[in-house]
């Protein structure tokens, strides 16, 4: 694999990613341990220690009741502690000269103290004692004073270790049967009834006390009339090491960023698995390697994506193609390094009362091709795709006020053409147990703005208004449906698409898909090449393949 | 004989076990009902609190009025939180056609809670309005708000009385939604005395009529500390339809962090 070099992204991105790593590299303390400060026979005293503490240390300590073969204590210990805190609270505690010692799961099962620290607390403690006033300790004698470790409760024999998590292997497989009927012939006669079959398995396997984990979904379609919606492809394939404030992921990946319902603006991670769907929320699986950093203000996403994805066109017998088939097989790359380029992105994401938004910077091949026009050897005209480096930088967010879902995705790129920036947003508003039934009906209204306008040639979408219901039964077969159309405000061209799912049984599912496009004009067969091109970007292409689509899948 | 000493000699009797009694302050008995419904849940919370984190396995099993059953299988994740509401972590194991989808929702004593559902098939996590909290979870007759964590400053409380229930004798507290967006004009709960267990729940709808009873039964001792029930049964007064609640194999202090388990992150790797 070959690295561009003077690339600054990606030297920036190691950059960034050891300072982090050095700043805020793996704590040694399981977030969720308590300090315990020593243990009472008098709830009084244990209350006095505890209020002493709690001044020191600027947090409450509580005092918990343990009831031993011995009779009750009173405890004194801190909350579950996240890892800097655990550290602030040690540092404060050692340079005071109070004993502490660790504890882990403190409820009816004998905390584990080694005999060093069960020194160190007892000596803490005499010292301790000898410029106060004086704590009760155990049997009060000064040597064990605080040893709960003989203490026997419940069950547990000996020693409580948390997050003993069991090994756990999962492996799951769906099969699926669809059907898509279209009203017409295509434009070149292909067929109008086009049934495939496709698989998914998804295995999972965690070990190391969930600590690490391998993920394999791998996804295959049969399709009977088109090869090239004929694919394999990883959707994962991924290991992970999770601790209690990173992650570490590396393999083949699904990454989803947005918040919209129609147009998925800020999406960019995978490539766009377009023989699947027109919605462009099938993926390919992306290559990486992705670090997550979890902070008080906010998860921080680091990626390395170590390959690219060339995007799935339908082949020549497909349908929802441009008129002018795409070749698959000659890509044109702006990148010297062609589908081997190193790109990366940075993703900031947080939640604050209401809101939730991410943001992020992504620099590499974007996933979106324009396309050049070009003549096979055979004399057929074939569109290349050609892939561009980009800078995007991107926002999505949403906030919620009772009833009321507000969402906005917005970018801004360089690289492809001038700077440009396009944004989609509206709201969701949830009625909740509509006209007097079960059922929840959402009206989503969304708009989505590009400011190329009608040049921006990598999308249907340029000043569209998206208009939706989404109907939820509540029933026991989890019936929705969701209703939409979106409709270009200057060309009157529309979109309108439905989908509706039900569960059949316990292991069925039926899901119904269809699509009409309208409003363009009639197509053209004599139509001169530029306007076949700039059709490209417009439903014209499409306004043959209004289809329905009935899909049922089985899960094992 | 004050409260305190007639709750201690009750549960001497009953009980048996070393769990914690319940525990009032002297002059109870004196106190306005509003004081001592607020009191009871007060103490209830507190007898509840300190599990630190535990996992159950939950099934639902749902029943319409001509008995036909449908089943569900969820396993749930919760977390004690030291200055806020707990956290719970919901995932579902069945209908497979929805396995893998998980529910995150952290509760918060003053302000709304927050809610963030992950849907698998396009490995999207979305922010779910907490309006929708009087809705049915997994089409059963439990509402989000019922399967939610409950603080205790999320109502009003008024004791009512005492009644047997049962071969126990309970108090019956009447508590009032205190979020606008809740399903429920008001809830009748009998606890027993003994050790303030949930017995019995009347849910009434905002037009006031009876909606639905919870029964909660067979309950342990877990970890000689916390009551937890294994049945719970829910019946829709109005429509004829029932919930049934199995839970199995609770487990304490298991080691679950805010970070690691209960961040939106750890909703993308839920299984």
């Amino acid at each position: 694999m070959r690295l561009t070099c003077g690339k600054p992204l990606v030297t920036l991105w190691l950059a960034v990613t050891v300072l982090l790593a050095s700043a805020y590299g793996p704590a040694v303390a399981a977030s969720g341990d308590r300090l315990v400060f020593g243990s009472f026979r008098s709830e009084e005293n244990a209350e006095n220690w505890a209020g002493r503490l709690s001044d020191l240390f600027g947090r409450r300590v509580e005092v918990e009741r343990v009831h031993a073969d011995d009779g009750l204590w009173y405890r004194v210990r801190s909350a579950a502690l996240a890892p800097r805190e655990d550290t602030r609270l040690r540092g404060l505690a050692e340079a005071n000269d109070i004993s502490y010692w660790r504890s882990r799961g403190t409820l009816s099962h004998a905390d584990t103290v080694t005999s060093s620290e069960a020194g160190a607390v007892s000596g803490g403690f005499a010292q301790k004692a000898g410029r106060s006033e004086k704590p009760e300790t155990a049997g009060d004698s000064p040597g064990t004073p605080v040893d709960m470790g003989g203490l026997s409760y419940g069950s547990a024999g000996g020693g409580f270790e948390p997050g003993a998590r069991p090994t756990v292997t999962r492996t799951d497989l769906d099969l699926g049967l669809q059907t898509r009927s279209y009203f017409d012939r295509g434009l070149e006669g292909q067929s109008r009834f086009q049934p495939s079959l496709s698989a998914r398995v998804d295995f999972y396997r965690a070990w190391d006390d969930e600590s690490q984990s391998l993920t394999f979904s791998p996804f295959m379609r049969l399709d009977s009339r088109d090869d090239e919606r004929t694919h394999f492809d990883l959707r994962e394939l991924f290991w992970s090491r999770v601790a209690d404030d990173w992650e570490l992921h590396l393999g083949f990946k699904q990454v989803f960023w947005g918040v919209t319902e129609f147009y998925h603006l800020s999406d960019i991670i995978n490539q766009t698995d377009l023989v699947e769907d027109i919605d462009g929320e099938d993926k390919l699986g992306q290559p990486m390697a992705h670090l997550s950093l979890i902070r008080d203000w906010g998860i921080v996403d680091l990626f390395m994506l170590t390959g690219f994805r060339e995007r799935t066109f339908p082949g020549r017998d497909g349908r929802l193609r441009p008129v002018i088939p795409v070749d698959v097989d000659r890509p044109i790359y702006e990148s010297g390094a062609r589908d081997k380029r190193i790109d990366g992105a940075v993703r900031w994401s947080h939640h604050w009362g209401p809101l939730n938004f991410g943001l992020y910077h992504f620099s590499g091949t974007g996933r979106d091709p324009g396309f050049e026009l070009s003549v096979k050897g055979n004399g057929d005209l074939a569109l290349r795709p050609v892939y561009r480096v980009i800078d995007q930088t991107g926002f999505d967010g949403q906030a919620i006020f009772g009833d009321w879902l507000f969402k906005l995705e917005a970018i801004t790129r360089s690289g492809d053409g001038d700077r440009y920036a396009s944004a989609t947003g509206g709201f969701e508003r949830t009625l909740v147990g509509a006209l007097g039934s079960r059922a929840d009906l959402g009206l989503i209204m969304e708009y989505i703005y590009d400011e190329r306008g009608e040049d921006a040639y990598n999308t249907f979408f340029e000043g569209d208004l998206a208009l939706g219901a989404r109907w939820t039964l509540n029933d026991v077969a989890d019936t929705q449906a969701l209703l939409g159309v979106i409709w270009d405000t200057d060309s009157d061209e529309y979109v309108l698409s439905l989908e509706a799912s039900r569960q059949l049984g316990a292991s069925w599912m039926l899901l119904l898909e269809g699509r009409v496009f309208g409003g363009v004009p009639s197509a053209n067969p004599e139509a001169t090449l530029d306007e076949n091109l700039r059709d490209l970007s417009r439903f014209a292409a499409l306004q043959q393949d209004d289809y329905l689509q009935l899909e049922f899948t089985r899960y094992f | 004989m004050d409260c305190r000493c007639l709750l201690a000699l009750l549960s001497l009797i009953w009980a048996g076990a070393n769990a914690e009694v319940p525990s009032f302050p002297p002059g109870f008995d004196t106190l306005t009902a509003i004081d001592q419904g607020t009191l009871i849940f007060r103490e209830k919370d507190r007898l509840d609190s300190g599990y630190q984190d535990l996992q159950v396995n939950l099934q639902m099993v749902l029943r319409d009025r001509r008995g036909s059953e449908s089943r569900r299988d969820l396993q749930i994740s919760q977390l004690e939180m030291e200055n806020d509401g707990d956290r719970l972590l919901v995932v579902f194991d069945t209908p497979k056609a929805i396995r893998g989808t998980a529910l995150l929702s952290y509760s918060h004593k003053a302000a709304p809670d927050d809610q963030w559902l992950y849907l698998p098939a396009h490995a999207r996590v979305k922010k779910i309005a907490s309006r929708n909290k009087s809705g049915p979870f997994l089409s059963s007759e439990f509402a989000y708000e019922d399967m939610a964590l409950q603080e205790v400053e999320k109502f009003d409380y008024q004791l009512l009385g005492s009644e047997d229930c049962g071969s126990r004798t309970c108090f019956r507290v009447q508590r009032v939604p205190l979020d606008q967006y809740s399903g429920y004009s008001r809830q009748e709960v009998l606890l027993d005395h003994d050790a303030l267990r949930v017995q019995r729940i009347e849910y009434f709808d905002r037009a006031r009529r009876p909606l639905k009873v919870l029964t909660v039964d067979d309950y342990a001792l877990h970890e000689d500390r916390f009551w937890k029930a294994a049945r719970m049964h829910m019946e829709n007064l109005q429509t004829g339809k029932s919930t049934e609640l199995r839970w199995r194999d609770y487990r304490f202090a298991t080691g679950l962090s805010a970070d690691r388990d209960f961040s939106t992150n750890s909703l993308l790797r839920a299984r």
